[in-house]
C-alpha cells in the first residue's frame, strides 16, 4: 500500500499568536516564533504509521513551503515515514498567514499523486491551525474525482482495498465505507483518531538518512504542466487580522435584585 | 555546647544563633469563608478601601500595592477573595491560609522590586518611632504541594492581641538600613511590624529554551512539566522527573520533587543544573531612599550553577535552593537535565502472598543490579481500592478507562509489584525482565507474573497504580454524600528508609493500619525505599479515629528515623514535619539550617515558618528594650 501524507509547517499550537502591526492589515508575528508540524497533520502521519505497522505500506510525506519545511519532514520521517518530498517555495511567497491557499495546494497535490503513481490513500489533517480553512482534503478529492471521508476518528482497511471510516459529526458518529477505486481514498483526520507518538532518539537519527527530494515550486509546476499563477493567486483575500479585545473587568453586583436590574438595563432580559 | 559549636563554626558571633527562641507560638488561621450575603464592593486594583463589610481586611502596608503598580504599570495584582484563597493552599489536608494579594509578575525585575518592597522603613505622621514593615512572600507554581508549603502562617502577635498593631520595639543596627541618617549612633530604635503576605504566582514565566544537541533545557519557573515535555516531543529527549501532579518546574525545584521515575533518573536534586533566583533583601530600604535606580534594589538577582554535568566550583548553591521550599528566594528560571526517550519499554506486574516478601524482592532486584525504570509496590488495601473503584464505575469485570477502551479487570487481592523496564534495545529490556521475574517468582514466591510491550496493554497493567490516589480516597466514600473524603481531607504521608529496612517498615505500617481498623492503603516507590500511606478523613470522623490515624503516622515516621531513614522522602517539611528535623539531625544540624536561613533571609520574608524558624530581627544581636 502507498500512503501519501501532506503535512504543513505552522506556528506551534502552544504559542500565543501576536498580530504584527508592521505587516499591515494581515500580519501575524512570525519571526522568532516556534514553528511545528500542524497537530492534525501529526495525527495523519501517526495513522499512516499505524496502518504501515498493521500491513506493509510505504508512507510518503510531502510538504509545500520554505526551506525549513525539511525539518518538519524530518519529524515525519522520525515518526516512521519512509521518504519525503519537499516542494520548496521562495521565502516571500508565504505572505499573509494563510500563505498559499487550499486551491493552489490541492492542485499541486493532485499533481504529486499522479506523479507518484500507485497511491492508495491520502491522509491529511482535517484543517490547519493557522488558516483553519479545512478545504485542502476535500478540494483534492474533487480534483481527483476520488472517494473521501472527513473528520475521521477511526480508520480500518478492508482486504479488498476499501476503507471503513468512523466520522465525528455534531449529531454523532457516522460510519461510511470508501469503496476500492482507481483513485486513492482521501481521508482527513480529526483529533480523536489517535495520539501521535513521540519519536525516540534512534528513530530521529535514522530519519536523517531517509531520502527527502527537494524540488522548487517553479520546477514542480513546470513538471506537472500547471500554471504558476493559478497555483499562487489567492482565491480569498485576508482583509484584516486583529487580536480579540482584552476581556473587560466584570461588574460586581451586591445581590440578585441588583443583578436583575443590570440585566434589564443591558437589554439582556425582558 | 556553645563552645564546641564555636570551634566548629568559627569565630563569627555565635550568640545570635543561640538566642532563646521567641515565645511565638506559630499557629495558622483558617481561611475566612467568603459570605456572599454581604455586599461585595468591586475590588479595585489599587489598595482596597477599608470596608467594614469586607470579610477580610488586607494586612499589607497601605501603599504597598500602589507603589509597586506605580513602578510597574500593568503589574498583575489581584485581591479577589477566591484568588487569595486558592493561593493559600496546596493539595493537602492542611487548612487554607490565604495571602492578602496575589501578584503575577512577568519579568525578573518585577520580582526583584516586589521583594525589595517587602522590607521597608516608614515614617508615619504622629508615630513616635520609625516603623519597619515586613511583608511575607510565598512563590506559587501549580499549587500541588503536600505539606502546607503555600499556607501563610501567622504568629499569635500578628493578630488581635494588644501590641499586634503596635509591632515590637527594637534597637536595630543602623548598618541594617540602606541610608544611614545618623552617623553618630550605631543603633536606631524602631517598631517592627509584620504586615501580611503576598503570593508571587510565577505563571507568566513560560520561557522554554532551545534544546540543541545537549541534554538540558532552560525553562521559566512557571512552565509545567507536561507543557515542557509536550514542547520537547520531537527532540527525542524528555524531562524525566514525574511526581504525578502537573507541577511547575519552579515548584518542583523548590520542593525537590521526586516520583516513580526516581529509581532510574533520580530526583530533582539530580536533575537541576543551574538556576536564576531572586534573593530576599538583607537590608531595610530606608524611608528616604527612593531606590529608583536598579542598583538600589535591596533584593538581588543571582545566577547559580552552570550547564556542565559536573562541577566542583565552590559551594553547591543550586543544591541549596533545590528543596528550600521557597524559604530562601524566588526561582525565576531553571536549567534541568533531559534524558532520551527509551526506545523499548516493557511493563510487568507480579502478585505476592506476603507484603514482606514483595518488598524483599524489590530490595533483591536492586542489590542484584537489575535495571528497572519504575518499580512500585501496592499493598492489599491499595488493590482493594482499585477493585472497588471499578465496581463504583459500574464495570464489574471489565471497564473502560478514559485512555481509549482499556478493559480493566479487578485484580487478585494480594500485595502487587508494578515494574517497568526501559532500554535502548529490545533484547536487553527482555533480559532485565527475565532477571526480575526470576527473582520475584523463584526466590520470593511471586505469582502471576505478567508482562506486556504494547502501550495500551502496559497502560491497563499499571491501571491500579495510576488510579491509586483517587481510588484510595474513594475507599471511604459513601455513595458520593457530602461527607465523603476529598483530596483536601486526605493525609498523604511519606517516609524513606534504607533498602535493608524497607520490607520491615512497610509491613509494620500496613499491619498497624489493619490492626487500628483505619483506612490507609500503603504503596511505595519501592526501589528507593520510599513509601506513602494515604489516610482519607471525613468531616464527621470521631476524634478517636483521627487519633488512631495520627498514631499510625507518628509510628511510621519514628520507625523510619530510628533506622537511619527520613521523615519525608519526597513531600518536604513544610510546617507539619519541622518537629522531626531535630530528631533526624540533632540540634547542631537544625542550628546549621537556621544559620543558613538567617544569613540569606535575615528578615524572614520568604515563606516564614517553614522548615526552620527565624525569630531573629535581621539576624543581628538586638538590644532588647527593657
Amino acid at each position: 500500500m502507498k500512503i501519501l501524507v501532506p503535512i504543513k509547517r505552522v506556528i506551534d499550537y502552544a504559542i500565543k499568536i501576536r498580530v504584527d502591526p508592521t505587516k499591515g492589515a494581515q500580519g501575524v508575528q512570525l519571526s522568532n516564533v516556534k514553528m511545528s508540524m500542524n497537530p492534525f497533520c501529526e495525527i495523519a502521519i501517526e495513522e499512516a504509521i499505524r496502518l504501515k505497522e498493521k500491513t506493509t505500506a510505504e508512507v510518503v510525506a510531502v510538504s509545500i513551503g520554505p526551506k525549513q519545511c525539511t525539518e518538519t519532514l524530518r519529524t515525519a520521517l522520525a515518526m516512521g515515514a519512509d521518504r519525503g518530498i519537499h516542494i520548496e517555495t521562495k521565502a516571500d511567497v508565504r505572505g499573509d498567514y494563510i500563505d498559499m491557499q487550499p486551491w493552489g495546494i490541492a492542485t499541486l497535490l493532485k499533481g504529486v499523486v499522479e506523479r507518484e503513481g500507485g497511491v492508495d490513500l491520502v491522509l491529511l489533517g482535517k484543517q490547519s491551525i493557522d488558516s483553519d480553512c479545512g478545504q485542502t482534503g476535500t478540494l483534492l478529492a474533487g480534483l481527483l474525482n476520488a472517494p473521501q471521508a472527513t473528520f475521521a476518528s477511526k480508520v480500518d482497511r478492508g482486504d479488498d482495498g476499501s476503507f471503513t471510516v468512523e466520522r465525528e459529526t455534531d449529531s454523532g458518529t457516522e460510519v461510511i465505507k470508501l469503496k476500492p477505486s482507481a483513485m486513492p481514498a482521501i481521508i482527513t483526520c480529526d483529533l480523536r483518531l489517535n495520539t501521535p507518538r513521540y519519536p525516540t532518539m534512534p528513530n530521529i537519527m535514522k530519519a536523517k538518512k531517509k531520502p527527502v527530494q527537494t524540488i522548487s515550486l517553479e520546477d514542480m509546476v513546470k513538471e506537472l504542466g500547471l500554471n504558476l499563477d493559478e497555483v499562487l493567486t489567492p482565491k480569498n483575500e485576508v482583509i484584516e487580522v486583529y487580536e480579540p479585545p482584552p476581556r473587560k473587568e466584570g461588574e460586581m453586583v451586591g445581590d440578585v435584585m441588583e443583578l436583575l436590574a443590570k440585566l434589564k438595563e443591558k437589554g439582556l432580559v425582558a | 555546647m556553645a563552645a564546641s559549636l564555636q570551634r566548629t563554626l568559627g569565630p563569627f558571633n555565635i550568640n545570635r544563633f543561640l538566642s532563646p527562641p521567641k515565645q511565638a507560638c506559630l499557629r495558622y488561621i483558617n481561611g475566612p469563608t467568603v459570605d456572599l450575603s454581604h455586599s461585595i464592593h468591586a475590588p479595585s486594583l489599587s489598595d482596597p478601601p477599608p470596608s467594614p463589610q469586607h470579610d477580610r481586611r488586607s494586612r499589607l502596608p497601605s501603599d504597598f500595592l500602589s507603589s509597586l503598580r506605580a513602578r510597574h504599570p500593568g503589574l498583575d495584582v489581584s485581591i479577589n477573595p477566591y484568588d487569595l484563597d486558592s493561593h493559600g493552599r496546596g493539595e493537602s489536608h492542611h487548612p487554607t491560609a490565604a495571602p492578602d494579594a496575589v501578584i503575577r509578575p512577568t519579568r525578573v525585575e518585577e520580582v526583584r522590586d516586589i521583594l525589595t518592597a517587602c522590607c521597608r522603613e516608614r515614617r508615619v505622621e504622629g508615630e513616635d518611632l520609625p516603623i519597619v514593615e515586613i511583608v511575607s512572600v510565598i512563590p506559587y507554581g501549580s499549587g500541588t504541594s503536600l505539606e502546607g508549603h503555600l499556607q501563610f502562617l501567622q504568629r499569635a502577635e500578628d493578630e488581635g492581641s494588644p501590641g499586634a498593631d503596635e509591632g515590637e520595639i527594637k534597637d536595630i543596627p543602623t548598618s541594617c538600613f540602606t541610608v544611614r541618617d545618623d552617623e553618630a549612633n550605631a543603633y536606631k530604635k524602631v517598631r517592627i511590624k509584620r504586615k501580611g503576605g503576598i503570593s508571587v504566582d510565577m505563571c507568566n514565566f513560560q520561557f522554554i529554551g532551545e534544546v540543541g544537541d545537549d541534554a538540558f533545557v532552560r525553562v521559566g519557573a512557571g512552565v509545567t512539566r507536561n507543557a515542557l515535555n509536550e514542547a520537547l516531543r520531537h527532540t527525542g529527549m524528555q524531562f524525566m522527573v514525574d511526581p504525578g501532579a502537573d507541577a511547575t518546574i519552579g515548584g518542583m525545584s523548590a520542593c525537590a520533587a521526586s516520583g516513580t521515575a526516581a529509581v532510574k533518573y533520580g530526583t530533582m536534586r539530580d536533575n537541576v543544573l543551574a538556576m536564576t533566583a531572586v534573593l530576599p533583601p538583607t537590608t531595610i530600604l530606608s524611608a528616604n531612599d527612593e531606590a529608583t535606580a536598579s542598583n538600589n534594589a535591596t533584593s538581588k538577582v543571582v545566577n547559580l550553577g552552570c550547564n556542565a554535568l559536573k562541577s566542583s566550583a565552590g559551594y553547591n548553591l543550586p543544591a541549596l535552593l533545590t528543596g528550600s521550599e521557597g524559604t530562601l528566594g524566588v526561582l525565576t528560571e531553571i536549567t534541568v537535565k533531559l534524558h532520551p526517550l527509551p526506545a523499548y519499554v516493557l511493563a510487568a506486574s507480579c502478585a505476592f502472598d506476603d507484603l514482606h516478601c514483595a518488598a524483599e524482592a524489590v530490595a533483591n532486584i536492586r542489590m542484584m543490579g537489575v535495571p528497572v525504570s519504575r518499580i512500585e509496590l501496592l499493598d492489599e488495601m491499595s488493590i482493594q481500592a482499585f477493585n472497588q473503584s471499578l465496581i463504583m464505575e459500574g464495570c464489574g469485570d471489565g471497564g473502560e478507562d478514559d485512555a481509549g477502551a482499556l478493559r480493566l479487570k479487578p485484580m487478585e487481592l494480594k500485595p502487587t509489584l508494578f515494574i517497568e523496564f526501559a532500554s535502548h534495545s529490545e533484547i536487553s529490556a527482555h533480559e532485565d525482565l527475565s532477571a526480575a521475574k526470576n527473582i520475584c517468582v523463584a526466590d520470593f514466591g511471586g505469582k502471576n507474573f505478567v508482562s506486556a510491550a504494547d502501550e495500551s496493554t502496559r497502560h491497563s497493567l499499571w491501571a491500579a497504580r495510576h488510579r491509586l490516589y483517587y481510588s484510595a480516597i474513594a475507599l471511604r466514600a459513601d455513595g458520593g454524600d457530602s461527607d465523603s473524603p476529598t483530596a483536601q481531607s486526605t493525609i498523604v504521608t511519606d517516609v524513606c528508609v534504607p533498602l535493608s529496612h524497607f520490607a520491615d517498615i512497610i509491613t509494620d505500617t500496613a499491619n498497624n493500619v489493619r490492626e487500628s481498623g483505619v483506612v490507609g492503603p500503603c504503596f511505595g516507590h519501592a526501589g528507593d525505599g520510599n513509601f506513602h500511606c494515604i489516610l482519607p478523613l471525613k468531616k464527621n470522623d470521631t476524634k478517636e479515629y483521627r487519633d488512631r490515624v495520627t498514631a499510625i503516622i507518628e509510628n511510621m515516621i519514628n520507625r523510619a528515623i530510628s533506622v537511619g531513614g527520613t521523615c519525608t522522602g519526597e513531600h518536604g517539611i513544610g510546617y507539619g514535619k519541622k518537629k522531626y528535623l531535630a530528631k533526624m539531625y540533632g540540634e547542631g544540624g537544625v542550628l546549621m539550617m537556621e544559620a543558613l536561613k538567617k544569613s540569606i533571609d535575615p528578615w524572614n520574608i520568604m515563606n516564614p515558618g517553614k522548615i526552620v524558624d527565624n525569630d531573629s530581627y535581621g539576624g543581628h544581636d538586638i538590644v532588647t528594650e527593657n
